[in-house]
């Protein structure tokens, strides 16, 4: 087995108070399915849309996150899988999706510290 | 104290054997020294490739998200007073030394 990490990209604003109810209660519920599949190493956290961009060579910090709305990555989680194409297979039930967001699904490197 | 993703973007990992042994030793001495202060909770580097799955189609595409500037090298969850002491903590990350950025964001606590 080998370890992934899921990146979440998609944007939610759009969703009524009872639609983003509804919508993380169906993250809950995928995390939990994952973590029952055996899948889940760490769940992961949600971030806020907030946050600053150290630009340390130029010594520039700017205020919000990286990349645009549509790019912006909204959380992560450590998944265990046979491979790249299995990891992708599993990804299949995520919601971001019904906010025509997106699931990258990059290998952890296995570090010996 | 409050949790802070630190999101790797950008830098050139490319160079000879001996300068990309001396920058691990860097990002490890830096670690470190974050773990020494108490602010690191995990975290690790990524491999270069992997695939995308896209919106309602969930159609499939090969490689990281974004081109190679801008995307995602690495992550650490990081524990900070708040979100300028993160910044600051941010500051000796080897990433600068190659010209690359350090995104900073708050985690959202959830109970579940």
């Amino acid at each position: 087995m080998s370890e992934f990490i899921f990146v979440y990209r998609g944007d939610q604003s759009a969703l009524s108070h009872e639609q983003a109810t509804e919508y993380r209660q169906r993250w809950i519920n995928w995390i939990s399915k994952l973590g029952e599949n055996g899948h889940l190493v760490d769940r992961g956290q949600p971030l806020l849309p907030t946050g600053k961009v150290v630009d340390g060579k130029r010594n520039i910090v700017t205020d919000g996150p990286y990349a645009e709305t549509k790019d912006v990555v909204g959380g992560y989680s450590l998944i265990e899988a046979k491979d790249l194409d299995h990891a992708v297979e599993i990804s299949a039930g995520c919601p971001v999706f019904e906010v025509a967001g997106l699931v990258e699904i990059r290998p952890v490197i296995k570090l010996g510290v | 104290m409050s949790e802070f993703i630190y999101l790797f973007r950008g830098g050139d990992s490319s160079g000879s054997p001996e300068q990309m042994q001396q920058q691990m030793q860097k990002w490890t001495d830096w670690a470190k020294d974050l773990g020494a202060g108490g602010h690191l909770r995990g975290g690790g580097p990524l491999e270069k490739d992997g695939k995308v799955v896209h919106g309602i189609q969930k159609s499939v595409t090969d490689g990281p998200y974004l081109e190679e500037k801008d995307f995602v090298g690495g992550y650490m969850l990081i524990e900070a007073g708040d979100l300028n002491e993160a910044a600051d903590l941010s500051k000796g990350c080897p990433i600068f030394d190659s010209g690359g950025r350090v995104e900073i964001r708050p985690v959202l606590k959830i109970n579940m």
